[in-house]
């Protein structure tokens, strides 16, 4: 169910996973983008060359997964804030979920904060973070 | 705190050491929100009336430099994460000032010896001087033994 109104959040909940895409091809286009044409984003054995285990996905994509993933369960949802940290790559053309949990609910400014994560296919943690949103 | 961090955080925190201009692009906005998998028209249909920049986009958004130009030089320096707040909606079809100061530093000590983080603050005004939007890019430095 999309979330309307803060009414509808509750806390500990859980937001509904979200896959994102990583294929090469979405990153290279974003990387290309956003003026970032480092083979790192492009090209898997480039990128092997330079001691990765793949190509990147760009950390900032990786935050707009996070947020469309807040968008996906509240579409209405203002993104106040976002802070993420950048704990291991995420690799392009790996699987990873996006997912989101509520920990803390503001009644009086309709704030609710929520703690986000990219993890890869074993479960392992990429990307986390925090975000505040009011809804 | 270590002395020599304190002494650059009197040096250098909150002082504007760059400033940009950038100009807002409907097509790259409505591309950029498209790859991160956002759905709504407000960021994907350029005739929507409120059709805004996606929230993180300006975290695409550099500076000419990120840090001082007489900043020490302690080794080199990875990106360990990015935070944005938000204000106001950035609007495509906009030129937008982006303001860099140093926001924070401060280290972490592990067993492979000392580390220095830096916040780079972009601050993001529109013509009217209305601030719309901070850019937060966290470096760390492992620091040469």
């Amino acid at each position: 169910m999309a979330i309307a109104s803060l009414s509808d959040v509750e806390f500990g909940e859980d937001l509904p996973a979200f896959t994102p895409d990583t294929s090469l091809e979405t990153v290279k286009t974003f990387a290309s983008l956003v003026g970032w044409g480092g083979a790192r984003f492009s090209d898997h054995e480039a990128a092997k060359k330079e001691g990765l285990p793949g190509a990147m996905v760009p950390g900032i994509l990786s935050q707009g997964y996070l947020v469309s993933m807040i968008h996906n369960w509240a579409p209405e949802a203002e993104i106040r804030a976002i802070d993420t940290i950048f704990r291991a790559p995420v690799i392009a053309d790996e699987e990873h979920k996006i997912t989101g949990v509520v920990t803390d609910i503001n009644e009086d400014e309709h704030l609710v904060e929520i703690d986000i994560t990219v993890t890869n296919a074993k479960g392992e943690t990429r990307v986390f973070g925090t975000a505040t949103v009011k809804i | 705190m270590d002395q020599d961090i304190e002494t650059l955080r009197e040096k250098y925190l909150n002082q504007d050491f760059d400033e940009k201009t950038h100009e807002v692009k409907a097509e790259v906005t409505a591309e950029y929100a498209r790859l991160c998998g956002e759905t709504a028209a407000r960021f994907l249909d350029v005739n929507d009336p409120d059709f805004q920049a996606p929230p993180t986009f300006i975290a695409s958004l550099s500076g000419r430099r990120a840090l001082p130009s007489d900043f020490p030089k302690f080794g080199i320096g990875m990106d360990a994460g990015k935070g944005v707040e938000c204000f106001l909606p950035i609007r495509p079809g906009s030129t937008i000032a982006g303001r860099t100061h140093l926001h924070d530093i401060y280290t972490k000590t592990g067993r492979s010896g000392r580390m220095i983080f830096t916040v780079s603050r972009i601050e993001f005004y529109d013509d009217k001087g209305n601030h719309l939007a901070n850019s937060d890019s966290r470096i760390v430095i492992r620091e040469k033994s």
